[in-house]
């Protein structure tokens, strides 16, 4: 695999591969601990392939679990801290990992669950297994868990070959013109748009700047770290990106190597794109889109002034050249032609396996045309002049702050809370892009609370079950909700009341 | 000013009228995260035309509605 080559390539030369506040790790030494993770890994399971599950949030070891993983030739399942413990622990149900990285000593159950200390002692212990044993292109490399509509999560595979293809197609847009160079990698590492530090940067020898959510949290700390960090490749979501702009600080001179800035994960704002062209004028800016299930990114394009004046919203970009997107028609499934509108559909090298254990989902949005996999995305787009736009949804999925939520999954936990009798739950948009979400709650008896307390226990009971992203700020309750022929909740009618 | 905070922060949280007090701890009432800040700082800004720094700002300086209404009238 090409991120291990790069690995043992780089272990030869002096080059710092992680930086986490005041720590560094070398190529040589991520790539030792790596091969140790890996040996220990094959001589107490052998040839078993179950993916190794990692629960902790940035820290400088993951990574070398993540790879040693795949040298041991079986994938491995981030799950960041942000899942509470419950979250976790269904995931740990549909994974069935023999062997849990627990960081934060959370109490989940496995054969054999290690802490740092436990894994601090495999990395001393050393060994290097052969390459034979190293994952193959289409053995699963890593699985996601995104929010499901169902209430649970559900994991998206990806396989070693999708990273590679990945790589290919990303490879034009983020390229540098020297070698090296720091990438910042402030993404939590169970969304996929970490993959970009993780795999493009790690394997042309870059260095990975880490930011953890303390920093980010702490915006004094966050600007003090950024200061010191000398990145040249920035990949965030918009939103980092716009509470970066914040301050006036935020400019060439805090980053005064910063040569490209790619935005994904949710919509990019023309506002934001001219902020960013005003602030860095050396640097180049992209907007970029992909869903996990066809690996990361499949689309970008340069910002310039020019676009940002063209129409309301930016283009999600240009397909990349190793895959195919067509426009399809919602009802018929035809293909469509430049400016109509309809679900974007990709084929490629890129596109996912599947969903963990979904069969009858993997049957609805997966299909093969002519041998070459293909991903339904649920994302209404056009296309004109080779460049695609994003229109919204098909379904009840938003991207919030570059996380996915389906709000079906929010009101599911929701209606699980004690005294809630019925939950919708609705996206805030500001310029297209969606800020926070709302939560209407039907109360099964009146509590005689004010607004804001019963937000706060409601808010606290769900913190148990949904990661912190999925959290709406607002909660509101109501005497009862507008209905629609169909006698579901018309959310139109509810928007009226926000 | 203070009615003004108050005002958008009902708005971003959905508090009833009264209930956010110029004395409430934003941060610790789970009112305000980083990016609800955000929506805080950019209203106040469209509306007041008053530019708060948050790089400059520690978490503990915008922690009521009070300590960020004497920030802004400086």
């Amino acid at each position: 695999m090409f991120l291990l080559e790069a690995l043992k390539k780089y272990a030869a030369t002096d080059r710092t591969a992680i930086r986490y506040r005041e720590d560094m790790l070398s190529f040589a030494e991520l790539d030792r601990r790596s091969d140790a993770f890996a040996a220990w890994l094959l001589d107490t399971f052998g040839d078993d392939r179950t993916p190794v599950m990692i629960y902790g949030h940035k820290e400088l070891d993951i990574p070398a679990c993540m790879f040693g993983a795949l040298k041991a030739g079986r994938g491995y399942v981030p799950v960041d801290t942000t899942f509470p413990r419950e979250r976790a622990a269904q995931i740990a149900e549909e994974v069935r990992p023999r062997v849990i990285v627990d960081f934060y000593h959370m109490g989940l159950e496995a054969e054999t669950v290690l802490d740092d200390a436990a894994l601090a002692e495999i990395f001393s212990s050393g060994g290097e297994p052969a390459r034979g044993n190293w994952i193959a292109p289409e053995e699963v490399a890593y699985i996601l868990f995104t929010s499901g509509s169902t209430g649970r999560p559900k994991g998206v595979q990806v396989t070693a070959g999708n990273i590679a293809s990945f790589d290919r197609g990303v490879a034009p847009w983020f390229v540098l013109p020297e070698e090296g160079g720091v990438c910042l990698n402030e993404i939590s590492y169970s969304f996929d748009v970490s993959v970009c530090a993780l795999y493009y940067a790690l394997s042309r020898g870059m260095t990975l700047y880490t930011v953890d959510r303390a920093a980010l949290n702490d915006t004094p700390v966050l600007f003090a770290t950024l200061r010191e960090s000398g990145i040249s490749l920035w990949v965030s979501t918009p939103s980092l990106g716009e509470l970066c702009l914040q301050s006036e600080q935020f400019r060439t001179a805090l980053l005064p190597r910063a040569q490209k800035f790619v935005f994904c994960g949710e919509v990019m704002t023309c506002k934001l794109g001219r902020q960013m062209l005003e602030r860095f004028p050396g640097a180049k800016v992209y907007n970029a889109y992909g869903p996990t299930e066809a690996t990361v990114l499949v689309t970008a394009v340069e910002v310039t002034e020019a676009l940002c004046a063209a129409r309301a919203s930016l283009p999600i970009g240009y397909g990349f050249s190793n895959l195919r997107c067509e426009i399809a028609d919602v009802e018929t499934g035809r293909y469509l032609p430049d400016g109509k509108e309809g679900e974007l559909l990709l084929l490629g090298g890129s596109v996912s396996p599947g969903y963990l254990n979904r069969p009858e989902l993997n049957e609805r949005v997966f299909f093969e045309e002519n041998g070459v996999r293909g991903y339904r995305t649920g994302d209404l787009c056009y296309r004109e002049a080779g460049l695609l736009y994003y229109l919204g949804r098909l379904d009840g999925q938003v991207k919030l702050n570059g996380f996915r939520v389906e709000l079906e999954d929010v009101e599911s936990n929701l209606t699980k809370v004690s005294n809630i009798a019925r939950a919708a739950v609705l996206p805030v948009c500001q310029d297209g892009k969606v800020t926070g979400l709302t939560a209407f709650v039907l109360l099964e008896k009146p509590d005689g609370l004010p607004s804001l307390k019963r937000a706060k226990q409601i808010r606290e009971a769900l913190a148990g079950t949904l990661p912190a992203y999925m959290i709406p700020r607002k909660i509101l309750a109501v005497d009862s909700f507008p209905l629609n022929t169909n006698g579901k909740v018309d959310k139109k009618a509810l928007a009226a009341r926000l | 000013m203070i009615d003004t905070i108050i005002e958008i922060l009902n708005g971003i949280c959905g508090a009833d009228e009264g209930e956010i007090t110029p004395d409430t701890e934003l941060f610790e009432e789970g009112i305000l995260d980083s990016f609800g800040l955000v929506q805080l700082l950019v209203e106040l800004e469209n509306q007041m035309k008053v530019k708060l720094d948050p790089a400059a700002l520690e978490r503990v300086q915008l922690s009521t509605p009070a300590k960020i209404a004497a920030l802004a009238e400086k």
